[in-house]
């Protein structure tokens, strides 16, 4: 069997050889012709990235293509949130579906190193000589679904939101949302950014989507009230069961008072 | 003269001098790592076991057939230089106490230069003491309100500088039930993957204090939460929710003349009890993402030297 | 036609030269070989991602060298180094960022060319070597990138690096280890940088050449595949005939038709 199929395999690269020979076209100036084309599109475009790049940003102000560098390295901060380069956004998100701690190493080393090993392999676990796409459908599938899943991934991992310092953003939620003039509903909201709510919430499209954490942005419509609400905060699971969400209850009534103020008073973005 | 076998004319009796040169040139290489008196015997055996062994493959116990090489060279030997040729056993011949000769030189080279290098590049990250944060002065109690959470940063080693800055959530407790004084000390870092874990909770930048080059912050957190995968802590370091593996790691900390001084960072399998009431469950600091206890402990049997 | 003496003088004096080295070393005839030998008629554009690859990896090389004689990789100055080249340095702004989006092209062409080549099914015999060589050549180049990414040594290249190395610290066993390896210690502290800067610099980019080498040298002695659509694929069943008209082909912008094996 593995004889009969060296010996296709054989004669296929005879006949190969035999008709480069006869019907070939000299690489140069034929071929090469082509793959200079082709590079010069690869430095024109590099050489346009990075002009944009420069006229656009201003230091870490970030322009179409980001900033030109961010602050200077602060091994103890706070409030920074970290990212990779791009083509390492559907490892990034990879590490966000496995989100017990148990299955960790499967999300960091356990799956890209089954992949790895798998792409490396190839040759020897795809032996047939057939080349034709369309001769090949368990290839052809698989290829797309990889491409398909790689290419999810990566949109995820860069549109993956966060629970960014969104106090800067508390004037424009109190404008899109209507509260601007109660001032309880404002200190609440910036305490709501503060707190780390986004980290697990989304509100106006700010925030991050973890752990099953309901969209906030329309939280007064549901008629809760506010001793709900500070309830709530106080024991999230004693209100919702099965909640994952942790106890607030040390900020202290007055805070959680302002909080839930503000959470009964969005009703989404008016008008 | 005896006659051994000629299928095998060329191939060295059994012996146990490879084995005592082997035995030789382990002791170096361990040595190297452990003690210098190893490599000192090592040394010894190594060049003992090694002339022995070479002096008999030199050596044969088949007679050489040695007019064909003379032949060759035109010359013909005398009786007496033939017979003494006869007698001395070139089984191995030349060729083939060359050839071993310029592989073992080779491999001598090659180790020489190799290994020091190797082990320039890889046995400092394991025999360094990483970043000192023994004995960091965070300043005066008073600035350490009893039930208050200050946002403490801190020059872990002076001489790294900046590099070696680090951040820690400090809580003082007040007194324990034995009279002793009882801080919380919080490491910033997610046990996950290491991002920097943020206070779920109002900061008030403007009462920060500076002491020396220590910045305290005053913060009011419900608990703490990490930006990156969702990983949230209650005020003890306990997870609450996400993938972080373990509680959030702490460091021990001292009082001198009245000014709280950090003491050794180690990681916190989990926590019973809030305050100084807690109960801690210690372990040596461990990477994030590595498992202290349960199960997937045995994920990582190995104890990294240098940690 | 026939050469003037004048003419066969010139051509004379120009090839000597090459004569000259041809003699003492055999390279000419060599490179000659290589760039005239034959490829299969119906090469396709999408066979040009492997040399567009190459070239954004010369880019990187060459940008990366002449930006190593402006930046300082200790961690106290390699952000004003980075802040000064694109800022203050003449053209600075330009070899800097075309190092940071050749990095990028580089990956998307690396992918791009090895989706082709599995498309084509030319990871098969006898290219099963080349096809081993480039997965190791695509896991170096984001390699590169990932030691690369912490040199400006600002925020996102500090903690997208310690994210990276906490993550091979969960491997099993091993894991710590190599995380403390990476780090230069128990956490990243001033050797890290310089460790980064060495790999990034000399072993990964010494690596990738010596296997972009290997797999150049393999391309031109295996040869190039033809599109597996193609009806004159080479290679193909000796039983089937060619279609009509087979001996036209377009070179470049030009159309040509030879007349040989046009029957009718």
């Amino acid at each position: 069997m593995a004889s009969k199929l060296k010996k296709e395999n054989q004669a296929e690269f005879k006949r190969y050889k035999e008709d480069v020979a006869k019907e070939g076209k000299p690489f140069f100036p034929y071929a090469i012709f082509h793959d200079t084309v082709m590079s010069l599109v690869v430095v024109v475009v590099i050489i346009a990235l990075a002009v944009i790049w420069k006229y656009t940003a201003d230091g870490t102000e970030a322009g179409i293509l980001g900033p030109l560098y961010t602050e200077e390295a602060d091994p103890g901060t706070t409030n920074f949130i970290p990212r990779p380069d791009w083509f390492f956004y559907f490892l990034f998100y990879l590490l966000r579906i496995f989100k017990w701690p148990e299955t960790v190493v499967l999300g960091t080393v356990g799956v890209p190193t089954l992949l790895l090993v798998l792409l490396l392999t190839l040759p020897f676990y795809d032996r047939r000589p057939e080349r034709a796409v369309l001769r090949r459908p368990v290839a052809f599938v698989a290829a797309i679904l990889v491409v398909i899943s790689m290419g999810v991934l990566t949109w995820k991992g860069a549109t993956a939101k966060e629970g960014s310092e969104a106090v800067g953003e508390v004037p424009a939620w109190a404008e899109e949302q209507g509260f601007a003039d109660d001032p309880v509903a404002v200190e609440g909201a910036t305490l709501f950014a503060e707190s780390g709510c986004l980290n697990c919430h989304v509100y106006l499209n700010a925030g991050g989507q973890n752990l099953g954490a309901p969209d906030l942005t329309e939280e007064g419509l549901k008629g809760r009230g506010i001793e709900w609400q500070v309830a709530h905060l106080k024991n999230p699971s004693s209100k919702v069961p099965g909640s994952q969400m942790p106890s607030f209850a040390t900020l202290g009534d007055e805070n959680l008072t302002k909080i839930a103020t503000f959470l009964e008073a969005s009703k989404g973005p008016q008008g | 003269m005896s006659d051994e076998p000629e299928e095998t004319p060329e191939a060295p009796g059994h012996s146990l001098w490879p084995v005592g040169f082997s035995i030789g040139i382990a002791c170096i290489l361990v040595g190297l790592v452990i003690s210098w008196p190893a490599v000192v015997i090592g040394a010894v055996l190594t060049i003992v076991f090694g002339v022995l062994w070479i002096r008999d493959t030199a050596r044969t116990h088949a007679p050489v057939h040695s007019a064909p090489a003379h032949e060759l060279m035109g010359d013909t030997p005398s009786p007496g230089l033939a017979a003494a040729e006869e007698q001395h056993l070139e089984t191995y011949g030349r060729a083939g106490f060359l050839t071993l000769a310029t592989i073992g030189l080779g491999g001598v080279i090659g180790a020489a230069v190799v290994l020091p290098s190797l082990g320039f590049a890889v046995l400092p990250s394991f025999t360094g003491a990483g970043i000192e944060t023994n004995e960091v002065d965070l300043g005066p109690l008073e600035n350490f309100p009893e039930g208050a959470w200050v946002i403490t940063s801190f020059i872990g080693n002076k001489a790294q500088g900046n590099v070696s800055k680090r951040t820690a959530y400090v809580r003082n407790n007040g007194l324990s039930a034995t009279k002793e004084p009882s801080f919380t000390i919080i490491y910033s870092r997610c046990v996950h993957l290491g991002c920097p874990v943020a206070p779920n909770g109002p900061k008030f930048e403007e009462q920060a204090v500076t002491y020396k080059d220590v910045t305290l912050t005053p913060v009011q957190p419900a608990g703490f939460g990490c930006p990156c995968h969702g990983g949230a802590y209650d005020t003890e370091g306990n997870r609450t929710a996400g993938p972080p593996v373990r509680s959030l790691d702490r460091y021990a900390f001292s009082i001198v003349d009245g000014n709280l001084v950090l003491g050794k960072h180690f990681s916190v399998g989990t926590v019973e009890g809030t305050g100084a009431e807690a109960r801690i469950q210690r372990y040596p600091v461990a990477y994030p993402g590595v498992h202290v206890d349960g199960i997937s402990k045995w994920l990582y049997p190995l104890p990294v030297p240098g940690a | 036609m026939a050469k003037s003496a004048r003419q066969a003088q010139i051509e004379q004096a120009a090839l000597y030269p090459l004569d000259w080295v041809e003699e003492r070393s055999g390279l000419v005839g060599y490179t000659k070989w290589m760039l005239f030998r034959n490829v299969p008629r119906d090469v396709n554009w999408m066979q040009t991602l492997g040399s567009a690859t190459l070239t954004a990896f010369i880019v990187q090389a060459v940008t990366g060298v002449f930006l190593a004689m402006y930046y300082k990789p200790d961690p106290n100055s390699a952000y004003q180094s980075i802040q000064h080249i694109t800022n203050d340095v003449t053209l600075g702004w330009l070899v800097r960022g075309m190092h940071k989006w050749g990095a990028s092209l580089f990956i998307i062409l690396m992918f791009l060319h090895m989706a082709r080549t599995f498309l084509f099914g030319a990871y098969k015999y006898p290219r099963e070597l080349n096809w081993i060589i480039g997965v190791l050549l695509l896991v170096m180049g984001m390699a590169e990138g990932f030691t690369g990414y912490l040199l400006p040594w600002d925020q996102t290249a500090y903690w997208a690096t310690v994210v990276g190395i906490n993550i091979n610290a969960t491997a099993p066993i091993a894991g710590p280890f190599i995380a403390q390896f990476l780090q230069g210690g128990a956490q990243i502290g001033p050797d890290t940088l310089a460790k980064f800067y060495s790999f990034h610099m000399l072993v990964i980019p010494g690596g990738i050449m010596a296997l972009i080498g290997l797999h150049m040298y393999l391309v031109v002695r295996l040869g190039v595949t033809s599109p597996p659509w193609s009806k004159v694929a080479a290679g193909r069943p000796r039983d089937v005939a060619p279609p009509d008209g087979y001996g036209e082909y377009r070179e470049g912008l030009i159309r040509e038709h030879e007349q040989e094996g046009k029957d009718s």
